[in-house]
């Protein structure tokens, strides 16, 4: 079943008074259960397009729907892992998780139940009373992940949520995404600029294309997870996608000299 | 462990104190000393022990607590209006885009206006009564709340309102779950410097325009070349404001910044 529907989606940006074309025509359907991966050169527009279908940003014209109805607006049906976590210091890490479920009105102590279990499940039960300052940034992208599963939404975007750390953490938390994502059952997006990632993640994988940007190609990579970073059987599905983006990444650096 | 960082702690504090006893014991010894030198008469520069001797006089008369606590109450009822007042037009700036940005505009004459500078302008719109030593206070520190409301709020990272919006906040409770608490260290700055610009506004505005409290305790010293009065008044003066910044303030923002980690760099 579509779980979301990208319809041609265009968008402008204003740089130094040019009109600068992020997105040109993005079409892109997303299945219901899907963990799919959209990768691109920097500033090839895919966060973009994730802020375009969280709502946070509005696209110039397009149209995105979400279980056939079309959306505008932010809302806890998409939540959003942000890359650097975005996650509030003045509050506890268990009044971070509970944040959504406190603007939905949800009891306090439905809050607390829900917010337990997603903490569990990312193994942060200890730190419930912490503040954020005295996480690491692998344990406060845990908390973002839980704080974007409480809310039990339609979809769970990903922007480049670990690119900020070291390769021991991400290995860690790539395996335990996977997990995840066959627990919950979830519908994923995930952007990131690192193919190995979306190699490992995706059943699908979507790469943009550099300005103007849209989808140039599409993979499916059908393997049984969860994968590994030192799996040599992924190594095919790397280089295809390397491939296809070598020229992207070459037309991007030719762009930025001029 | 936490024991041992209490006591730390503890032996820290008493460090500072037996520190700052001892610069203020050398302080008074200087002073002492000028004196016995006798550069000055002893009307000018009185002794460590002659303005002891006022501060007792003062005291047992009672216009000393007097003068501190009608200058405490004006203060804290002009500032109360500061904050109230001052915090509505801030959220007024951010609300109308080009109203904000016009007034933030004069910001830098709002801010360096001497507050003295409003007395004569407060003697004849107001009078010389309690409003218009008020209204000089008022003035003196509203531009401060202000501007602090406006640019504190402003300086949200914006990634903290995008991951609200995301998670379901929508306005009145977007303002006061993520903007409010978003903004209150930087908030917390602006009180404190908006309570120093109306702590020198009111002893001005009390030199010149009233028949009580510390300003007054100050003028009248002048008047009777009573420099011991001076002088008492002017450490009272020092010491409050020592006192309410320390211990009330900067205390009030050393603990958020706790909370939120602001101190703790790795």
């Amino acid at each position: 079943m579509t779980k979301l529907q990208a319809k041609n989606i265009v968008k402008h940006f204003d740089h130094n008074g040019n009109s600068v074309v992020a997105l040109d025509g993005v079409n892109l359907d997303v299945q219901e259960g899907d963990f799919l991966c959209i990768v691109g050169p920097s500033g090839c527009g895919k966060s973009t397009f994730l802020n375009i279908v969280a709502g946070l940003e509005i696209p110039d014209s397009g149209e995105i729907l979400l279980n056939g109805k079309s959306i505008s607006t932010p809302g806890p049906d998409r939540t959003m892992v942000f890359q650097e976590g975005a996650l509030f210091p003045w509050l506890k890490v268990i009044d971070n998780v509970e944040f959504g479920l406190k603007m939905a009105g949800i009891p306090k102590e439905e809050r607390r139940q829900i917010s337990q279990r997603y903490l569990d499940m990312m193994q942060l039960t200890k730190f419930a009373d912490s503040y954020t300052y005295q996480l690491s940034t692998g344990m406060k992208q845990r908390v973002a992940i839980a704080r974007a599963l409480a809310m039990d939404p339609e979809i769970l975007l990903m922007d480049e949520p670990f690119a900020a750390l070291d390769s021991q953490t991400r290995d860690l938390l790539l395996v335990e995404l996977q997990l995840i994502w066959e627990r919950t059952k979830k519908t994923i997006i995930f952007v990131t600029h690192n193919i190995s990632e979306s190699v490992i993640l995706g059943n699908r994988v979507v790469v943009f294309k550099n300005r103007p940007s849209k989808i140039k190609k599409e993979f499916t990579i059908d393997y049984r997870r969860p994968r590994l970073m030192e799996d040599e059987n992924l190594q095919k599905y790397y280089h295809q996608i390397v491939e296809e983006l070598k020229n992207e990444v070459i037309a991007q650096i030719k762009d930025e000299s001029q | 462990m936490s024991e041992k960082i209490i006591s730390e702690k503890r032996s820290q504090s008493l460090h500072d104190a037996a520190n700052a006893a001892l610069f203020l014991a050398i302080f008074v010894g200087i002073w002492q000393l000028v004196f016995m030198l006798g550069i000055w008469p002893k009307i000018s520069l009185p002794s460590p022990a002659m303005v002891a001797e006022s501060f007792v006089k003062l005291m047992l008369n009672l216009s000393l607590p007097e003068g501190v606590g009608v200058t405490l109450g004006r203060l804290v009822a002009s500032f109360a209006i500061s904050v109230g007042l001052g915090t509505l037009i801030g959220l007024a700036m951010i609300r109308f885009k080009g109203f904000g940005k016009t007034l933030n505009s004069f910001s830098a004459g709002l801010l360096s206006f001497p507050s003295i500078a409003w007395v004569p302008f407060s003697i004849l719109l107001i009078g010389f009564n309690e409003f218009g030593i008020m209204f000089v206070v008022i003035m003196s520190s509203i531009f401060s709340v202000m501007i602090s409301t406006y640019s504190s709020i402003r300086n949200i990272p914006p990634i903290y309102i995008d991951a609200a919006k995301n998670m379901g906040a929508r306005g009145f409770s977007l303002f006061r779950y993520v903007t409010l608490p978003a903004a209150t260290p930087s908030l917390i700055i602006g009180l404190r410097q908006g309570w120093s610009f109306a702590w020198h506004a009111i002893i001005g505005a009390e030199i010149l325009m009233s028949i009580v409290g510390l300003g007054h305790i100050l003028s009248v010293g002048r008047d009777f070349l009573d420099m011991g009065e001076v002088i008492t008044s002017m450490i009272t003066i020092f010491t409050i404001g020592l006192i309410v910044d320390r211990f009330l303030l900067y205390k009030l923002e050393a603990k958020i910044r706790k909370k939120w980690g602001l101190d703790h760099h790795r």
